[in-house]
């Protein structure tokens, strides 16, 4: 049993928009342990990043609205903290990289000056140092010529070395949690291997926890410890790998799987899409919310959300098809007690 | 909760349906424009000036060319009456006989004149002052000031003076208005003003003769001297020279708003097909015809429209609108051009154009057909935004005596002469600004609701 | 950089030879003889005039002799017609530093003005110094520059009639007081105009990925808005400074009418009244010129400051 870094309890964000409040984030509850990664996975527009930002102090108020719920690092609330405060964990206890690393560094400002700003302000130190603290930190990403490299502007960096710089920035002061929201997506396949790599290396060498948000399954299967599944806002299924991948114990993390390609034998082994698309947030259904898509729906989903069932020690799904009175599916794993 | 029902759903086939009707983009566009308040309120304001402009002149039948001189430099008001007088006859003055026209020993001081008045109803025709003899006195200078002099040296404007102890009496005819004046009256020593001086607020009352009524027009049947008459009626006030402000700020937005709507115009137009052309043959058609439009655009424009203005010349009695509006031409279409171009290769980039090349479509028609409606958008902005740009020109090229030649006016230059009497009569200036001002505004704030509306990147955010 | 630099001068170069033919042709257009207007020239001044410029001569050889003396470094731009004896290199020398200062001026407050009332309608977005300062920045845009040169001077007499003294003198040149109002009111359109691009630039910045990563990365909201929102919405607003040059130095012609100041701008707009040609031709060439190479120097600048452009 390894120690909680960081527990979210029932978090719900809402946008405020013309066009209505959107209930982007739903009573999402999941742990982070020491040391260990969780991955994220969920079609686009389920709110991952919704939900990470908001641990983080990052979405925009208004139209942003935090409604409910508690995210707690190393015990201590941090959610909903005025800026001063949130800013003495930001980039220092939690580290975060974006999804574009093409447009998420500051163009006017060079690599190592970025980097040693957040040293500068969160560690006191002079700009000197604080450079050729920088210049160390992005020879441990690997990017060659640090020194050379640290003067340059982000505009002479390639993607990946810009993932690369992204990544050596957050983790300046060493923080106990690095966040990367889809780190990969906008990078060439052949760099995505080698940027997940680094991460994988530093999390070893700094004991350091991630939360990895990605659609890439083939991904979370090689790296992560845990995984939270969303869908429409909710986390729908979560637990350890294994049991997300051997023992899936919801239909849409089923769909997600029967959707990723495998290596592994099978070679005949259709892709098979789901079909349709999520629910509107605007206006949640009442029931599930996979409902419409489920090709295992019953009456019951219809009429009430399901509850969370805990299945074994830190598996949960929700899902009707857990409750003692639904009949009995091929596919989904059930534990009947 | 209630019992769960776990039997399979019975779901209909749901079809997705989008909820939003399709809309066509000018529909989209227009539908957009007219939630933008301040578009709409200009769109009105636009509308108004034009109605101004066309039937202004129909509904108020007054010469912008005819000067009132009775009425010179007047402020907006309500009508005004006048009261008839006779000719203008001489006055011989007053002196006083026994009273030494020079003094009889020179004095450090004397006294202020006392009983300083006119001598019969005071009228814009003239102003009558008498007063009594200065023991001392061997002369008098009279000033007029607009305001009540503070002290000795705030007295005003210098009248003249007499030269002579005993001759108390002062006839001011220098340009009179219906208005407070303060005169005063110091006594001399025939060549140094004393220190005293004593003050009266005369107003005149405004007047016209007989003849002059009568020539005019304003002269009812029976009324003679003494008896009041209604003067011709100017609502926004009249000029320097006495002409109507309304009447010119009618004939000056025809000038404004012809060289601010065909001056865009033509030169949008020359814009569109010399950037289309370069920008659908492309290559060295284009890098050729681009090259020459950076050179004129290097061209400082207000000082080659200056030149230009020269060159052309004015002849007598043109007004010069047709020179300003070529040269205003053939300055400012570049930047259309340009535009157009950039939007033509971007549309040519997107295939279209090719695919139906393929299935055989004529090149005019392909132009028409296709690159038309997809930049017709970015001309009406252009379009929108060139009208004040154009305007502006004029006002600055009038403004500085280059632009419209007098008498023809213009807002432009309204507000040139304007400036000239700003301090006194400030109406003169503030009436052609405000129009000015106010048909920019509207142009403006109409372009920039047109480019919202008409937005693709704003249609996609929402 | 270097070649860059090299190649825009000798576009520029080119640009000041096509103003200076265009201008030539213009000049030539003019109906009638320029040596015989109204302003009566005796036979001898004509006579030199004449050989000086060679008015005898074919049109192509006038124009030779035309572009000659323009070159530089010592162009010479011949004689005026109406103020007698005085050279129009003279008149450049003497009048073109008040309207260099005045310009100077002008610049600095609009564009600190923009820059300042930018960021501040970003930062109170859809609230009320947002929504007065936007109403006065549509104000500037659409009200001419001799307007507010008029309402100007009339608030200075306003004021100096209140104060019982002259605070501030209403025209004239001379003190630093003497400059303030009219380069105010000569950088009010500018400043107009910077405004609502900086305002826009800033709401762009505000949105983009970096600002988030600044916020990521916990620091101040000071610090993000100083050292990263601030310097890259300023760029945008930096380009067209060198455009906005010309807008600020024709408008001073104007300014100098209605403030009675010396500057060349005023002699250039009684030249053109008075149809003095030498004047003319000498004149527009050199603004021509110089609003040519002002519009370089501020691309040159701006490559200092945006390292995007300054490493290519
Ligand atoms: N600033 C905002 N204003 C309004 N709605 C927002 C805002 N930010 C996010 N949302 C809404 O929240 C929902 C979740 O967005 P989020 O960015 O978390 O999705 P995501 O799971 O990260 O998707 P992706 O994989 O595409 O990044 C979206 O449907 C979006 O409509
Ligand atoms: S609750 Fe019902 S609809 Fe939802 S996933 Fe489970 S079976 Fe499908
Ligand atoms: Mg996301």
């Amino acid at each position: 049993m390894s120690e909680n870094i960081l527990e979210v309890t029932d978090l719900s964000v809402e946008f405020t928009t013309y066009g209505g409040t959107v209930k982007a984030v739903r009573d999402v509850s999941f742990n982070v342990e020491r040391g260990k990664t969780l991955a994220i996975v969920g079609e686009s527009g389920c709110g991952k990043s919704v939900t990470v930002q908001s641990i983080m102090g990052l979405t925009p108020t208004p139209p942003g609205k935090i409604t409910s719920g508690s995210a707690k690092l190393n015990g201590r609330e941090i959610l909903g903290l005025p800026t001063r405060e949130a800013n003495q964990f930001r980039g220092v206890e939690i580290g975060m990289i974006f999804q574009d690393p093409m447009t998420s560094l500051n163009p006017t400002m060079t690599i190592g000056d970025q980097i040693a700003e957040t040293l500068m302000v969160h560690r006191g130190k002079s700009r000197r140092d604080a450079f050729n603290q920088a210049v160390e930190l992005l020879a441990r990403t690997h990017i060659p010529e640090a020194t050379k490299r640290a003067k340059q502007y982000p505009f002479e960096f390639s993607g990946g070395m810009l993932q690369r710089a992204m990544i050596a920035q957050s983790l300046a002061c060493g923080p106990a949690i690095l966040i990367a929201d889809e780190p990969t997506t906008a990078l060439d396949v052949t760099i995505q291997a080698q940027i997940l790599e680094i991460m994988l290396e530093l999390q070893r060498t700094e004991n350091m926890s991630i939360i990895l948000i990605t659609h890439d399954l083939a991904v979370v299967a090689r790296i992560a410890d845990n995984v939270a599944v969303m869908y429409a806002g909710e986390i729908i299924e979560s637990g350890s790998v294994d049991d997300i991948f051997y023992q899936s114990a919801h239909p849409y993390t089923v769909g997600l799987r029967s959707a990723m390609p495998s290596n592994t034998g099978d070679r005949d082994k259709q892709l098979l899409p789901i079909a349709g698309s999520p629910p509107d947030l605007f206006s949640p259904p009442k029931g599930c919310g996979y409902y419409a898509r489920c090709p295992y729906a019953m009456e019951a989903c219809h009429e009430s959300a399901p509850d969370p069932y805990t299945l074994t020690e830190g598996h949960i799904a929700r899902c009707w098809l857990h409750h003692d009175d639904a009949p009995p599916t091929d596919v989904i794993h059930r534990v009947t007690r | 909760m209630s019992v769960l029902d776990f039997s399979p759903a019975r779901r209909t086939a749901q079809i997705e349906q989008l909820t939003r009707p399709s809309l066509s983009y000018w529909q989209d566009a227009w539908i957009r424009l007219r939630k933008n308040v301040r578009a709409i309120i200009s769109l009105y304001i636009i509308i108004l000036l034009g109605i101004f402009t066309a039937l202004g002149p129909v509904l108020w039948q007054v010469d912008p060319a005819l000067q009132d001189l009775n009425q010179v430099s007047q402020p907006p008001s309500l009508p005004k009456t006048a009261i008839l007088v006779g000719q203008y006859e001489p006055w011989k003055g007053i002196v006083i006989e026994d009273f030494p026209p020079e003094a009889i020993e020179y004095l450090e001081m004397v006294d202020a004149p006392m009983g300083l008045r006119t001598s019969d109803h005071p009228t814009t025709q003239r102003v009558r002052l008498i007063w009594n003899p200065v023991h001392g006195a061997s002369g008098y200078n009279i000033y007029r000031n607009q305001r009540y002099p503070e002290d000795f040296n705030d007295l005003g404007l210098p009248l003249g003076g007499t030269f002579a102890g005993n001759e108390v009496s002062y006839e001011d005819r220098l340009s009179l208005e219906s208005r407070s004046y303060y005169y005063s009256v110091v006594p001399t020593d025939g060549f140094d003003e004393y220190e005293s001086f004593s003050v009266v607020e005369i107003i005149p009352r405004t007047s016209i003769t007989l003849d002059e009524a009568r020539s005019r027009g304003l002269l009812p049947e029976g009324k003679t001297i003494g008896e009041e008459v209604s003067l011709k009626f100017h609502p926004f006030g009249t000029d320097y020279l006495g002409r109507d402000i309304m009447a010119r700020l009618m004939e000056g937005a025809r000038v404004s708003l012809f060289i601010g709507i065909f001056a865009p115009l033509f030169y949008v137009l020359f814009g569109v097909i010399y950037g289309g052309f370069a920008g659908y043959f492309g290559g060295q058609i284009d890098a050729l015809l681009m090259r020459f439009a950076d050179f004129v655009v290097a061209l400082p424009f207000l000082l080659f429209m200056i030149l230009f203005k020269i060159a052309f010349g004015i002849g007598p009695g043109e007004s010069g609108i047709v020179p300003m509006l070529i040269a205003l031409v053939l300055l400012s279409w570049p930047s259309t051009a340009r535009l157009v171009r950039g939007q033509v290769l971007k549309i040519r980039e997107q295939g279209y154009i090719d695919a139906a090349r393929l299935l055989g479509g004529r090149h005019h028609y392909l132009v028409l057909r296709h690159i038309i409606p997809n930049t017709i958008g970015v001309i009406l902005v252009t379009l929108t935004f060139a009208v004040p740009f154009a305007i502006f020109t004029e006002a600055f090229l009038s403004f500085i005596g280059m632009g419209v030649a007098p008498p023809h006016p213009s807002w432009g230059s309204m507000c040139n002469e304007g400036v000239k009497t700003m301090l006194s009569h400030p109406h003169e200036l503030i009436f052609p600004a405000v129009f000015i001002s106010i048909t920019v505004l509207a142009f403006n704030l109409l372009g920039d609701g047109l480019t919202e509306a008409l937005d693709s990147r704003m249609r996609a955010r929402e | 950089m270097i070649v860059y630099t090299l190649k825009r001068l000798l576009a520029g170069v080119i640009t000041v030879w096509f103003i200076a033919t265009a201008t030539f042709i213009a000049m030539h257009q003019v109906p009638g003889d320029p040596l015989l207007n109204d302003k009566a020239v005796s036979a001898e001044i004509r006579k030199n005039l004449e050989r000086r410029y060679g008015l005898d001569k074919p049109i192509t050889h006038q124009y030779l002799i035309f572009l000659r003396n323009m070159l530089p470094p010592n162009p010479d731009f011949g004689i005026s017609f109406t103020q007698q004896n005085r050279r129009v290199n003279d008149i450049i020398k003497d009048h073109f530093p008040v309207s260099a200062i005045l310009g100077l001026l002008a610049i600095f407050f609009s564009a600190a003005g923009g820059v300042l009332f930018g960021a501040l309608t970003a930062i109170y977005r859809n609230r009320l110094p947002d929504i007065v300062i936007m109403f006065l920045v549509i104000l500037g845009i659409s009200v001419p520059s001799f307007v507010f040169a008029a309402l100007g001077q009339l608030l200075l007499v306003n004021v100096n009639s209140l104060m019982g003294y002259s605070l501030i003198p209403v025209a004239g040149w001379g003190s630093f007081t003497h400059m303030l109002m009219p380069s105010l009111v000569l950088g009010l359109g500018t400043m107009a105009l910077l405004t609502r691009l900086m305002r826009t630039s800033m709401l762009d910045v505000v949105n983009e990925d970096y600002i988030k990563t600044a916020r990521a990365k916990g620091l101040s909201p000071q610090r993000i808005f100083f050292k990263h929102q601030l310097r890259n919405a300023i760029l945008p607003v930096i380009t067209v400074l060198g455009p906005q040059i010309a807008v600020i130095t024709t408008g001073g012609f104007i300014v100098e009418l209605v403030f009675a100041i010396p500057g060349l701008g005023r002699y250039f707009v009684q030249a053109v009244q008075q149809l003095d040609y030498t004047v003319i031709m000498g004149t527009t060439v050199f603004y021509g010129a110089f609003l040519v190479f002002m519009v370089i120097v501020v691309d040159i600048l701006y490559g200092f400051i945006d390292p995007r452009v300054r490493v290519q």
